[in-house]
């Protein structure tokens, strides 16, 4: 199993990161009924961990035994009936899921869910009416019109049926359904937290680190705890024991993007952005989300070569067109025409300051 | 309206001593090209004669008269220069000094010619005159010259070659109008390769018929022009093109001999070998022959347009000149006073009378007529036994089922053979309701016109009394079948059944034979396919009905006619009536604008459509053409442009330059997806013009120019849009990590998202998966990986997944460097671990009223043994019966396994997880069979799953 997994806390007691959220949630959950929870922060925070040491809390050690199923709902939606089918992870208590991946039809999925989680109250143990939870990822990828439907099917049901939601950026999710959320916002741990949850992970699997390791693991990971745990673990399978100097190793992908940005610099043709295609298309066969790809390319590298230029105007506008282009995406469809369009954007930016700065 | 036209250029003769010419060669030259040198000579003093060309022979009668008028001549449009030519005069003027070198040696070239063939009126000053009657496209520059001859008048040979180079240029101003080609090579851009100096010749201008009786053939690249224009150019002066060398074949165009088969096969046959700079000569030196015609005929030719060219008929004229050729002075316009006056539309006037008229086809109106001659002999006589010989006699049919494109003469043949064969025809078309005849007969055939049908196919006596004294016969013709839709229910049906009764003839008529609503009547029918007519037969068809209109144009230009309209004659002659409202001599070029738009109908390869948007003359476009073109595919010529709009090169543009276009053009194009998803998603299909222009026509318009090549080794052509192949791999690969998500979700060990698990997971796996192979010995390694899948839940298909993600173009494979035996050992060793593996299974919940099966992807996504699964899935029921029998024999080792497996179940059964036991062996294939179909077990199966399920405790769980 690897390390990420099996040092996950379980409880909200023994979370380590986030502790005064984890206290908080405890509390909320025993004194009171739990309201809809809205979840949001990077990524590799901790979010999902927190939900699942709070449903834990809520219904005990039942929460853990989830079943993976494959739903298919068949919708009837005016004239014609819509099948749908999408994976669901469910217990007796809740149900989670994602569904931004049925696509544009996700609003059909939210409400039919609902509705029917609304259909059959679980009773606990003490008689009482219980409520279950039904858990929706990525939220804010939801459409505008699921997330339209959500906001009434949320107040309808609310008595049999809270919401956990779960997102990165909360700008994404409607104002109306965050006012009916409790938000909590999960912040990325700082490198001081990244390297105590590491040497904690050290400690138990009985390594030894050097010094100053874990916290230049910590500075690679971009605070993301999920990213340090797992490239310590590629570490240690890589060599062990470590040494001193050893080179954390980026991710394939991560390279390959560090690659296209260094093209981009070195040279601005059509023939090296049809270079670039290749490489992104590469990419976006690998599965690697273009979102991601962008957000990679302008921040790890593009900026970064930039700052040695010593040009903070024109990074300005590179990160102007880098959002412009990734909200165009988000409209879009084809997320490859985008991309090339900041690439090709990019490069006309840089080769006219390149002429008027150096001739 | 003639009249009027002709006093208004009477009135111009008088007022404007320039206009003539300006209607003289409109009315002029397409005859004036079929006639030969010596007719015109002919014809001039013939003209003489001729009473009603008094007012314009004092033109060159005499020379005396003849300064006079030129002086007139000089005067008016020196004045008008003055007005006009201060604009004109810069243009024309700089293009003369650079042709100066074409000029001299077109002068050494012309003299002896112009010479020879205007023995009769051999005046210098006509010709210097002359300059003016050819160039007729506008006039702003016809007074220019006339301006200059009027100067050079000292000097006349040398200002016939000024007044050529003055005139190139309207021919290249009319030449860019007309086709968007230019005088320049800017054509479009093919595989061919680019002539080497294209553009870079002055594209003559000669008499319109110059190159008349002439056939060309062209071959391999030409020097200046691109093929496109220089058939252009041959059929605008007259000449034919073919595809071949045959000893038709007059010359052979080529400027490089690239000993390619058709000059072998020139050489063979002794065709003329002919370059461009031949070719340019050669119409160039039409011009003098030319520029003595319009003047010498000048009012004359245009009032005897009306008699043809064809030598017997002008023999006719000829032979009673005067008396004929007074009268003669109105004919066209009598002519066309007839046509207004019956108002006939042509396709009806000249419909054609009898069988043989049929342009094309003739074979098949043959066969139809030996069908309908001989029907009576077969079918005819009491029914029965008609019908006992059709049985017998399989080639004969008792309908025949005409088919062809519209307007090639169908019902017009069908019309026509009855007819003469003494038929009476009954013509029910689309326009009558043709529906199931109502079975009622008895109602009468007062009632619909179905039951006329019916009632005339039953009964031949009382059909033939309608008219019995005319006709004896009668034949039904079935006008349109394929339209039998909607409104005549069970049409086809029921003409099929009234085909089987009949008792007269039935020919049926339809567009398309192989339409579905057809199939089954084509059974019953003789199927007789017309084919379009060749252009030279319908060139041939129309130029008869342009004679006895007396129109004048030529045959070649009716070919382009009929080439354009794709075959339907009767497209063209609508055409042609309506072309000849408004002019009566119709050229090359005045056909080729018309029809124009019309060509664009026929279908445009997406390819075809992004090499004209990107072609150098893409800025030229008109929009509604680009619009056109990026719309005959509007999902496909998006994308081409996407990929293909890096290798645009635009002209006159550096490097900067370009890129910030690119840009431009990728925005451009990223703005086409984004409207598209409006379009697609929102169904805002009005947005698809905006869609167009956005995703196509903008970046072509931002980047049109030379295409050139980014790779090395790649082929100059447009390549076929990535995204389609690109998008389809990422899905499948999507899926794939699906499947890989269940998996590590159902394991419970995480509970990570399908982009966290690509993102952030998938390179530790990969190395999880593949270092110890690499580093550790053989029997340790394979067992630690397989260790590592099984804690996920990661199958074999899913290592695939893995290793195939893990893997960049430029990378090394990451199983690289393990040995062969190793990854054979790991395969063997997973599937011997398949043997008491447990595998968490992803739950077949049915919803209430949902009967939908899991596909099948998904359910052998949630089986581990997909391999060995697919093999027993062949024979399940033998798989089945011998489970039952080897069921008593494994028992005893099933015994030990089974207990360990027992606590196992029970552990899990606490914990309340529903559990899928994958033996191999035995019970395996029966219960994985319910995990792949869901529900359902085969009969075999059951028993097998329940004798196990004593000995496990697990049957109720498993049975769900």
């Amino acid at each position: 199993m690897l390390w990420v997994d099996k040092y996950r806390p379980k409880s909200l007691d023994k979370v380590i990161v986030h502790e005064d959220i984890a206290q908080n949630l405890k509390k909320l959950v025993t004194e009171q009924d739990c309201p809809h929870l809205l979840f949001y922060g990077p990524s590799g925070s901790g979010k999902k961990t927190l939900i699942m040491a709070l449903l834990k809390q809520i219904y005990g050690a039942s929460a853990e035994k989830v079943k993976v199923e494959n739903r298919a709902w068949k919708v009837d939606a005016g004239s014609r009936t819509i099948d749908l089918e999408l994976t669901t992870l469910s217990s007796t208590n809740h149900v989670e899921l994602t569904p931004s991946d049925a696509g544009f039809q996700d609003r059909y999925i939210v409400q039919e869910i609902i509705k029917e989680m609304a259909k059959n109250r679980p009773i606990d143990t003490k008689g009482k009416k219980g409520y279950k939870v039904l858990v929706l990822n990525e939220v804010d990828k939801l459409s505008r019109e699921a997330q339209h439907s959500l906001r009434r099917t949320m107040e309808k049901y609310s008595s049999s049926c809270r919401l956990i939601l779960c997102c990165n950026s909360s700008s994404k999710v409607t104002e109306a359904i965050k006012s009916r959320c409790l938000n909590v916002r999960i912040n990325a741990p700082s490198q001081e937290e990244i390297v105590k949850v590491l040497e904690f992970v050290a400690k138990k699997e009985s390594l030894q680190l050097p010094q100053g390791f874990a916290a230049r693991i910590a500075e690679k990971s971009n605070r993301s705890l999920r990213r340090a745990i797992l490239s310590l673990e590629t570490c240690r399978v890589q060599n062990y024991p470590f040494t001193g100097n050893q080179v954390i190793s980026p991710m394939d992908w991560e390279e390959y993007v560090a690659e296209i940005a260094t093209d981009m610099m070195k040279e601005q043709s059509p023939k090296k952005l049809f270079q670039v295609r290749g490489k992104v298309y590469e990419l976006l066969v690998n599965c690697i989300p273009p979102e991601v790809i962008l957000k990679f390319m302008l921040s790890q590298r593009l900026l970064h070569e930039l700052l040695k230029k010593l040009d903070s105007e024109l990074k300005l506008e590179v990160c102007h067109w880098a959002a412009y282009y990734e909200h165009r995406m988000r409209l879009g469809q084809k997320a490859i025409f985008h991309i090339e369009a900041f690439v090709a954007k990019f490069m006309s930016i840089y080769k006219n300051f390149l002429i008027s700065t150096f001739g | 309206m003639s009249d009027i036209r002709k006093w208004f250029m009477k009135a111009h003769e008088k007022g404007n001593a320039s206009a003539p010419k300006s209607t003289s060669s409109k009315a002029g030259p397409a005859r004036n090209a079929a006639e030969t040198a010596p007719l015109k000579s002919e014809q001039a003093s013939e003209d003489l004669e001729t009473a009603a060309r008094r007012k314009t022979s004092k033109f060159f009668g005499k020379d005396k008269t003849k300064v006079k008028d030129e002086k007139e001549v000089e005067e008016i449009p020196a004045k008008r220069k003055l007005k006009t030519d201060s604009d004109d005069l810069a243009k024309p003027r700089p293009r003369k000094v650079t042709k100066v070198v074409d000029d001299d040696d077109d002068d050494d070239f012309d003299v002896p010619i112009s010479r020879k063939t205007r023995d009769s009126t051999p005046s210098k000053k006509l010709k210097s005159g002359s300059g003016r009657g050819i160039a007729s496209k506008t006039v702003d520059n016809d007074e220019d010259d006339d301006g200059e001859d009027a100067q050079d008048k000292e000097t006349p040979l040398k200002a016939a070659g000024r007044g050529r180079g003055g005139r190139a240029a309207p021919g290249a101003s009319t030449g860019g109008r007309g086709r968007g080609g230019g005088r320049g090579g800017f054509m479009n851009f093919g595989e061919r390769k680019d002539p080497p100096h294209k553009g870079e010749k002055e594209v003559p201008e000669g008499t319109p018929d110059c190159l008349a009786g002439l056939t060309f053939v062209i071959s391999g690249t030409l020097d200046s022009l691109e093929r496109e224009e220089a058939e252009d150019l041959i059929k605008r002066h007259g000449g034919r093109i073919t595809g071949s060398v045959s000893k038709k074949t007059t010359y052979l165009l080529c400027d490089e001999d690239i000993g390619g088969r058709k000059s072998e096969k020139a050489k063979e046959l002794g065709t003329k070998f002919l370059t461009e700079d031949g070719l340019f000569d050669m119409i160039r030196s039409s011009k003098p022959v030319k520029k003595s015609l319009p003047e010498r005929t000048n009012k004359g030719t245009e009032k005897i347009c009306a008699p043809p060219k064809t030598s017997p008929q002008k023999e006719e004229t000829r032979g009673k000149p005067l008396a004929k050729s007074s009268p003669n002075k109105v004919p066209p316009a009598k002519g066309k006073k007839k046509i207004i006056e019956t108002s006939l539309p042509w396709t009806e006037k000249y419909r054609p009378k009898v069988p043989n008229e049929i342009v094309g086809n003739q074979s098949l109106v043959t066969q139809l007529h030996n069908w309908l001659s001989h029907w009576h002999d077969q079918f005819g006589g009491t029914g029965s036994k008609g019908k006992g010989k059709k049985l017998n006699d399989a080639g004969a049919k008792k309908a025949v089922l005409l088919s062809g494109t519209p307007g090639i003469g169908k019902t017009t043949s069908a019309k026509l053979v009855s007819q003469m064969l003494g038929f009476q025809a009954v013509e029910v078309n689309a326009s009558d309701s043709r529906g199931k005849a109502n079975s009622n007969i008895a109602k009468g055939i007062g009632g619909s016109n179905a039951n006329t049908v019916k009632e005339l196919v039953n009964n031949e006596a009382m059909a033939a009394n309608l008219d019995r004294s005319k006709h004896p016969k009668t034949v039904l013709i079935m006008d349109e079948v394929d339209g039998m839709s909607a409104g005549d229910r069970g049409g086809v049906a029921d003409l099929i059944a009234s085909i089987k009764i009949s008792k007269i003839p039935i020919i049926c008529i339809c567009n398309d034979r192989y339409s579905q609503k057809l199939k089954s009547l084509v059974n019953y029918c003789l199927p007789l396919n017309y084919r379009k007519p060749t252009k030279q037969q319908m060139a041939k068809r129309l130029m008869h009905i342009a004679k006895a209109e007396g129109l004048e144009i030529n045959e070649i230009a009716l070919e382009e006619l009929a080439e354009r309209v794709n075959g339907d004659i009767r497209l063209a002659l609508n055409q042609l009536q309506y072309m000849s409202l408004s002019m009566s001599a119709i050229k090359y070029d005045d056909i080729r604008q018309r029809l124009l738009s019309s060509a664009k109908d026929e279908d445009i390869s997406p390819f075809t459509a992004v090499d004209k948007l990107f072609g150098y003359n893409g800025g030229k476009l008109r929009m509604d053409e680009r619009i056109d073109l990026s719309m005959s595919d509007p999902d496909l010529v998006p994308l081409l442009i996407q990929e293909n709009y890096l290798n645009y090169r635009p002209s006159g543009k550096d490097e900067a330059k370009r890129m910030d276009l690119l840009a431009l053009a990728a925005e451009s194009i990223a703005d086409g997806d984004i409207i598209n998803v409006q379009i697609r998603r929102y169904r805002q299909w009005q947005l698809s013009q905006s869609c167009c222009v956005a995703s196509s026509i903008l970046p072509a318009s931002l980047l049109h120019g030379s295409r050139e090549v980014l790779e090395q080794g790649e082929r100059n052509f447009n390549r076929f849009g990535g995204w389609l192949g690109k998008n389809s791999t990422a899905g499948k690969n999507r899926r794939l990590m699906e499947d890989l998500h269940v998996h590590v979700l159902a394991s419970r060990e995480s509970s990570a998202g399908r982009e966290t698990l690509r993102v952030d997971y998938l390179s530790l796996l990969l190395s999880r998966l593949t270092s110890p192979l690499q580093t550790l010995p053989k029997d340790e390694a394979v067992s630690e990986v397989v260790d590592f899948m099984n804690s996920y839940s990661i199958s074999q298909e899913d290592f695939d997944t893995i290793m195939e993600l893990g893997k960049f173009k430029g990378r090394e494979n990451p199983l690289e460097g393990v040995p062969p035996p190793v990854k054979a050992a790991l395969t063997k060793k997973y599937n011997e671990m398949n043997k008491t593996r447990m595998v968490r299974v992803a739950d077949m919940v049915q919803l209430p009223g949902v009967k939908k099966a899991p596909k099948k992807r998904i359910a052998a996504m949630l089986e581990p043994t997909v391999d060995s699964l697919r093999d027993e899935d062949g024979e399940p029921l033998a798989d089945n019966e011998e489970e039952n029998g080897s069921d008593a024999e494994e028992d005893s080792e099933e015994a030990t396994d089974g207990q360990k497996l027992e606590s196992n179940l029970k552990n899990l059964n606490a914990r309340g997880i529903q559990v899928e036991l994958d033996l191999k062996g035995a019970g395996s294939s029966g219960s994985r069979k319910a995990a792949g179909k869901g529900r359902g077990r085969g009969k075999a199966a059951d028993a097998s799953a329940e004798k196990k399920a004593t000995g496990r405790g697990s049957g109720a769980k498993r049975k769900r």
